[in-house]
């Protein structure tokens, strides 16, 4: 029983990271229809930013915010040079552009940073663990959740109460209507990818911190994958809900199913898992049932 | 389609059909395939014989990719799986065969040389039944959604099945080795780039036929009428289910064989040979290539096989290969979306067409 609750969460916290790095896919997908592989590539940049800053001495809170406003402009230059012209092309094209910037990413990651394991040195957190009752949890963790709830409070607040989030929430709704209503599609777009690499960079962040940054943090980038299609590829909501509970089942996949089939399963379950919700629910929990089926 | 020379006109069906129409074609490609087999051999070098072989595997792997997407719309980010299953399922044959030649039945099979090619088929088969396991979800979804499930189908099978424990079998450890004189074909034992070479050859030639030849049958056809419109294709009385199984259970047979290639060429088999990032290696060959152009993968796997070259002759580090490969392979990638989309093989078509038009290109 101890064991479950200490794995229940430790999912949610590291799920809420997800969450945030889930965010962001989904909304490039639901304002412009980009299916994007490059997502793991974004943590990493937003990542070594941060440590970039962080090693010159910048304190951590402020070396969060140089790697927003760095992730921001990347966000748009990317937008504006690589995806803009590719409006309207087929899926294989789209998705092999990112894939492309992927490579391009990996690559220049690589080439700037090497390739050894980096940690961010004075540690950012206590390692000391915080005691609940049985339950300890390590404060990196709870850094990491605090910093997804309050990123999630943003970005709700400027969906529901911004001028461009409500331009945004339209043109998720109904392109055709949203465009001959004024409201500017390539705004959106250019506004769609800065938040991506914004959440990325902070998914990236707390992943780094925990697990040491290195290349793999761009594997757990990729778990967004299942979460989004768990929650349904075009829903908001959906993204969040389901980051969490691939964190929550990737844990209880390590905890109970790692003894019987050892070897890395916590990597592969939720990718597993994916699998057959594609296969059982095509549209995940919330998305449109109206996603295209054979 | 190709154009035909000016001059040039059918008068029966039978002439339209051929495999190469004109006269002039059949002496090309004879032509080409005399170069290929003989004097190619005779003037290169072992080192230009493994860049050769290196073109040889990513063609013979980028063409089960063709086959997916190319003819038949199913986008998969995952034949590295695939390729993967029929590189072990032919080392773990070949070895056993090797390995227990004091029973009479595997020693018949290692003496007579029968060991490697009997695993050929056996690696061809598994790859494609697996392969068939993974498109099942193409039954109910399609574009993203099978995107996904062969990337589960990467992960899965390479970084967990094989990884973790076909790597365990016969306690061999990380990575299989076949011994030399292993991997014969009859008498005829692959010992070196130069019979690689020749094997490759083969391969690539049979299967480049077998794919052109495709296009011309029902499934192939079928598979054509599933990308173009799927909707339509039902409507006229193709099996979807049926047809786009077909073409995962051939993507894999070719996955197969070109596992099973990639053994003669390396002799050991590792999983790190079989990343994720292989897999989009092979998207990338065909989209560069020209994505449904038998001849655009061909032309792909030569254009990124020699770019590696080049890459690698410019950075002097070995740690800043991997990176240079990374970026020259994505802004290729990029490049190549944003100014030539449909490929290079669409440039060849082209440039054919001057030439058979000259000098009454009217368009």
């Amino acid at each position: 029983m101890e064991l479950l609750v200490q794995l229940l969460v430790a999912g949610t916290l590291v799920g809420s990271i997800y969450a945030l790095v889930a965010l962001g896919w989904a909304l490039i997908y639901k304002s412009s229809g980009v299916l994007n592989l490059a997502m793991g590539e974004l943590t990493l940049i937003g990542a070594y930013v941060c440590l970039t800053f962080y090693n010159w001495g910048i304190p951590f809170p402020l070396a969060i915010l140089g790697s927003l406003i760095i992730g921001g402009v990347l966000g748009l230059l990317v937008e504006r040079l690589v995806l803009r012209p590719l409006i309207g092309e087929p899926i294989l094209t789209v998705i092999m552009v990112t894939v492309g910037l992927s490579f391009l990413f990996k690559g220049l990651v690589g080439l700037i940073w090497g390739t050894d394991t980096q940690v961010f040195t004075p540690p950012v957190f206590p390692a000391e663990p915080i005691r609940v009752g049985p339950i300890t949890i390590s404060p990196v963790f709870l850094g990491g959740f605090v910093a997804a709830l309050l990123l999630l409070v943003a970005f709700t607040w400027f969906f529901q109460r911004t001028r461009w989030g409500l331009a945004m929430q339209a043109t998720a709704d109904d392109q055709m209507a949203a465009l001959s209503l004024g409201v500017s599609a390539k705004l959106v777009y250019a506004i769609a990818w800065a938040i991506a690499f914004m959440a990325a960079g902070v998914g990236g962040i707390f992943l780094g911190i925990i697990n040491g940054l290195n290349v793999s943090v761009s594997f757990l980038g990729l778990l967004v994958l299942p979460a989004v299609v768990l929650g349904g590829l075009n829903s908001v909501p959906g993204a969040i809900v389901g980051g969490v509970l691939i964190g929550i089942l990737q844990n209880l996949a390590g905890g109970y199913l790692d003894p019987l089939i050892p070897g890395g399963i916590k990597e592969v379950f939720p990718l597993a898992f994916m699998a057959v919700v594609l296969l059982f629910k095509p549209y995940g929990l919330w998305g449109w049932q109206k996603i295209e089926r054979v | 389609m190709f154009r035909l020379p000016a001059g040039t006109y059918f008068q029966t069906y039978q002439q339209a059909h051929r495999f190469w129409p004109t006269r002039f074609m059949t002496l090309r490609m004879i032509g080409l395939l005399a170069v290929l087999f003989v004097a190619v051999p005779l003037v290169a070098n072992n080192y230009v014989l493994s860049i050769a072989n290196r073109i040889g595997y990513t063609i013979l792997a980028a063409m089960g990719v063709q086959l997916l997407i190319g003819f038949t719309g199913q986008l998969t980010l995952g034949h590295a799986a695939f390729v993967a299953v029929g590189a072990y399922a032919s080392a773990i044959f070949t070895l056993t065969a090797v390995e227990n030649a004091d029973i009479p039945f595997w020693g018949f099979l290692s003496q007579a040389g029968l060991a490697y090619p009997l695993s050929v088929v056996a690696a061809c088969l598994l790859s494609g039944l697996w392969s068939v396991l993974f498109g099942l979800p193409s039954a109910r979804v399609k574009g993203f959604g099978i995107i996904l499930t062969t990337m589960a189908a990467q992960f899965i099978t390479v970084n967990f099945i094989i990884a973790q424990y076909v790597s365990q079998i016969g306690g061999r450890g990380h990575y299989f080795s076949l011994p030399a004189g292993t991997v014969k074909i009859g008498p005829w034992a692959l010992a070196g780039d130069r019979d690689a070479y020749f094997w490759m050859l083969i391969l690539v030639v049979l299967v480049t036929a077998a794919m052109n030849n495709w296009k011309r049958t029902r499934p192939g056809r079928a598979w054509l009428a599933i990308r173009d419109n799927d909707i339509a294709a039902e409507v006229l009385g193709v099996n979807i289910v049926r047809y786009k199984l077909l073409a995962y259970f051939a993507a894999g047979i070719l996955a197969g064989l070109a596992g099973s290639f990639w053994i003669t060429s390396l002799f050991f088999v590792s999983p790190e040979h079989f990343e994720w990032s292989n897999s989009l290696w092979w998207v990338g060959v065909i989209l560069i290539g020209g994505v449904g152009a038998v001849d655009g993968t061909i032309f792909g796997a030569i254009f990124l096989e020699l770019m590696l070259v080049l890459v690698n002759s410019f950075s002097a580090a070995n740690l800043d290969f991997l990176y240079f490969k990374d970026i020259a392979f994505g802004l290729a990638i990029i490049l190549f979306l944003l100014y030539e989309p449909n490929g290079l093989a669409y440039r060849w078509w082209q440039i054919k067409n001057y030439f058979y038009l000259w000098p009454f290109s009217y368009k």
